[in-house]
């Protein structure tokens, strides 16, 4: 990949145009941005919601170029609740959870892998990665695989070059039908994720391992919560 | 969708890293073991000519092919072999790969120093013999002298170190509550060296056709037992840290000791590692223990068994994911 491809320029001008834009709009309204505050990008998975239509994964592919074969986004099924007819299904999404204190990043031997200062999105580096699958290894959530193509770690990265860069919301939030994603600055108690977060019950998992997950869940509520 | 029934011992779920890794950490021990094993014996005895010695010669050798090998190894295990180079240009303190990548370097500008300076009069030879264009490397071989003694005392630490690191580099691995595990790097330190001084003893029996009781086999018999009783020590740490653990780590201990890798365990690691040796190191007679071709099939044994303990700590630990 060449140092200013047709990529970067686009992600470039798409993250420019996203930036100023708002800027734009804030002091419109007589408040004053706070540029220095960084981002912290979460996202809220709504199981009540959730109908497991994987419309999500499709998207997410499509968008990203994700080949056969592997996935950066998955919905899995759980065994069926209840009797038939009256059986449910819970649905959990699989995805990489933007841990604040990522692990794939601290045992990252090239600094490939890496969590974005103004977003706090964890990201890959395709010109630094090696192939080592140290961050594969290492993941608790098992999100990570190397691209078929680039045989390069690759994940999520909240459509980081692609919808975000273009200054639209993640291509799964997009594409839910249900409204079953929520995406959005932690860091802003005004954002809808942050409204979400606290105005539902939240789980988020394996929060012992100390990786500080942006992946919330509100639970299905029946069974028992992962 | 995958057809296969699990577990399947060598493809389980969430393996990452495979066979060429287990080699690679089996290779790294031998390296470390057999320089630490030669340094202390160059320093405990006045040698005339080192360079005559079988235990630094097996050294030289020990020390440089197995870590070449190894390295080779892990390159190809990258998914983008030819970018391995990356890896020494973009270091990462926090990373103990990379750190590791680091210690490579160092150790292995060490060794050659170190097997330069006892190697110099080969050396010479060779040089005035084939191409004498390369004089000077005599020169700073002359210079590498004057600091030999320091440098051998880093080596020895550099090889110690080595031998942690192996069990660093798998111990980060949060993900599995077998891996990420403190005494990881003392028990692959302690086999690690086991399995040198056990490669050490083939080298000096059957190329340097050494005797069974000449004086190098009964200066590493002293450190056979110790090692190995160290080695079954950290292996009853390890598994009882993780039976006091609880939650995953109580589950990964269970996976870890049945089926295909438990028997593994029981049969490769306890009984053909360490059982079989450490027996015939405290209950043979003298007039085995002194046998050349006894010390051999021992030490086959033992590289058998530390082998089989790096495949079932790799595979086994990948078992179990952290809840």
């Amino acid at each position: 990949m060449t140092a200013c491809s047709r990529r970067n320029f686009v992600s470039g001008m798409g993250a420019l145009i996203l930036t100023t834009g708002t800027s734009v709009k804030l002091s419109a309204q007589g408040e004053k941005p706070n540029e220095t505050a960084p981002k912290r990008y979460a996202m809220v998975h709504d199981e009540t919601s959730c109908i497991g239509c994987t419309a999500c994964m499709d998207a997410c592919r499509e968008t990203n170029q994700v080949p056969e074969g592997v996935s950066r986004l998955e919905i899995l099924r759980s065994e069926p609740h209840g009797e038939f007819p009256n059986q449910e299904y819970e649905f959990f999404r699989q995805s990489c959870q933007h841990c604040t204190n990522a692990p794939c990043v601290a045992v990252c031997p090239t600094g490939a892998s890496f969590i974005d200062p103004e977003t706090g999105i964890v990201d890959v580096n395709k010109d630094l990665c090696v192939g080592c699958q140290y961050c594969i290894a290492v993941c608790p959530y098992r999100v990570r695989f190397i691209h078929p193509v680039h045989k390069t770690a690759d994940k999520c990265n909240f459509c980081r070059d692609t919808n975000l860069a273009a200054g639209k919301q993640p291509a799964c939030v997009e594409a839910c039908p249900t409204k079953a994603l929520t995406f959005g600055d932690m860091n802003d108690p005004n954002s809808a994720v942050a409204r979400k977060v606290r105005e539902n019950p939240v789980y988020r998992t394996k929060l012992t391992l100390g990786t500080e997950p942006n992946l919330y869940h509100i639970p299905f509520a029946k069974g028992e919560h992962r | 969708m995958s057809t296969l029934t699990y577990p399947v011992p060598f493809h389980t779920p969430d393996l990452v890293w495979d066979s060429s890794i287990a080699i690679y950490l089996f290779l790294l021990g031998i390296s470390s073991g057999a320089v630490q094993l030669a340094i202390a014996y160059r320093r405990s005895h006045k040698l005339e000519k080192p360079s005559e010695n079988w235990i630094v010669r097996s050294a030289a050798v020990l020390g440089t092919i197995p870590t070449l090998i190894g390295l080779t190894l892990l390159i190809f295990h990258l998914a983008r072999p030819w970018t391995f180079w990356k890896l020494m240009f973009n270091y990462q303190f926090n990373s103990v790969m990379s750190m590791g990548v680091m210690l490579f370097q160092v150790y292995m500008l060490f060794m050659v120093i170190w097997i330069a300076v006892l190697f110099k009069a080969e050396i010479d030879n060779l040089i005035k013999k084939f191409v004498p264009k390369l004089r000077f490397v005599t020169n700073i071989i002359g210079a590498c002298e004057r600091i030999f003694s320091a440098a051998e005392v880093i080596l020895f630490i550099l090889a110690a170190v080595l031998g942690a690191y192996t069990g660093f580099l798998l111990s980060a691995l949060i993900s599995y509550p077998m891996l990420n595990n403190p005494v990881l790097p003392a028990l692959f330190l302690a086999s690690g060296t086991s399995s040198g001084i056990a490669a050490t003893f083939l080298c000096i029996l059957i190329a340097g056709k050494l005797k069974g009781d000449s004086h190098e086999v009964h200066y590493i018999h002293k450190f056979e037992v110790p090692i190995m009783v160290t080695e079954l020590g950290l292996i009853v740490c390890f598994f009882v840290g993780l039976y006091f653990g609880g939650g995953q780590k109580v589950v990964a201990l269970q996976n870890a000791l049945s089926g295909f890798w438990g028997a593994v365990f029981w049969i490769g690691v306890m009984l053909i590692g360490i059982m079989i040796p450490l027996i015939a190191n405290l209950f043979a007679s003298d007039k085995w223990k002194y046998n050349a071709k006894f010390i051999i099939l021992v030490s086959i044994f033992d590289l058998i068994g530390v082998l089989c303990l790096r495949y079932f700590i790799l595979y086994a630990g990948q078992l179990t994911i952290a809840m």
